[in-house]
């Protein structure tokens, strides 16, 4: 199983994602992808981090190489997020591109339990944008298109309240 | 007149393409995109509405979702584009969102 969840900056979107994975039975893997540049990015995986804390997730930090993270075979995985890990990937000397994410999801849905992936709806701010800005949005637009289109479940997450785009609520 | 809304680089062309069983050829020749653009040098936002609405598909990227813009005129190109979406929303038959190539029907149905 296969869930997306996109919602913009501060929606509510970590929390959902969270809470329908504690309801998953099974080892429960959370997957970093940020990578902690600067006392901003730390205080941002701290307050992560306080989230959920006694939900039950072991953490896994992956900046790039989504194929070559270590997930335990049939673990439930929450992967938090997409913008992140599509950045990484582009900007860091060792990213693969696009392919890689997407190299990356196949590799985690052929290996763990349920998959759920956290990703920024950050595309309605206006279309002037610089080319460089551009071609990060036209990579991550394609990733989230793509995804969402294998994905059993899309929720768009708005002040905390999904709005499911494909699927539904866990039963 | 169906009305298509989104984000940008959502896939909304070929979410209308699938969903009306249309080829990007006959999609050119039917819809008009990207009206968010005619909206700040209309003179009258109403009747670039009217004017748009005799068209069978309609389509206007969302552009309201960041900071308001420092600059004036891409302030002013905002809001008129904006409103332009709530006249056209208002006139359609059917008004679609799509996000991430899913489409989401607001308003009406889609015609089979």
């Amino acid at each position: 199983m296969f869930t997306l969840v996109i919602g913009g900056a501060a929606s509510g979107k970590s929390e959902y994602a969270e809470s329908r994975v504690v309801r998953l039975p099974g080892r429960r893997i959370y997957l970093a992808t940020m990578r902690p540049w600067d006392q901003e990015c730390r205080a941002r995986i701290a307050r992560h981090r306080r989230l959920r804390q006694d939900k039950g997730f072991e953490t896994l930090e992956r900046y790039t190489d989504l194929a070559g993270a270590e997930v335990p075979a049939g673990a439930n995985v929450l992967l938090e997020c997409m913008s992140n890990l599509t950045a990484n990937e582009l900007y860091d000397p060792e990213g693969g591109g696009q392919e890689a994410v997407l190299r990356g999801v196949d590799a985690l849905l052929a290996r763990c339990g349920h998959l759920t992936v956290v990703t920024n709806e950050v595309f309605s701010g206006g279309t002037a944008c610089e080319e460089d800005t551009l071609r990060y949005l036209r990579a991550l637009a394609r990733i989230n298109r793509l995804l969402a289109a294998r994905a059993d479940t899309v929720a768009e997450v708005i002040c905390g309240l999904p709005n499911y785009l494909k699927g539904g609520p866990l039963p | 007149m169906i009305f298509v809304t989104g984000p940008l680089l959502a896939g909304k062309q070929s979410c209308i393409c699938a969903a009306l069983g249309i080829s990007p050829d006959e999609f050119a020749r039917r819809a008009v995109r990207d009206v968010q653009e005619l909206a700040a040098a209309a003179p009258d936002l109403p009747a670039l509405a009217e004017a748009l609405s005799r068209r069978e598909i309609v389509i206007a990227t969302e552009v309201g979702g960041g900071l308001v813009p420092t600059d004036p005129a891409e302030r002013a190109a905002r809001e008129a584009a904006g409103r332009l979406s709530c006249l056209l929303a208002e006139r359609a038959d059917t008004v679609i969102r799509v996000c991430c190539g899913l489409p989401q029907v607001l308003k009406g149905h889609l015609p089979c």
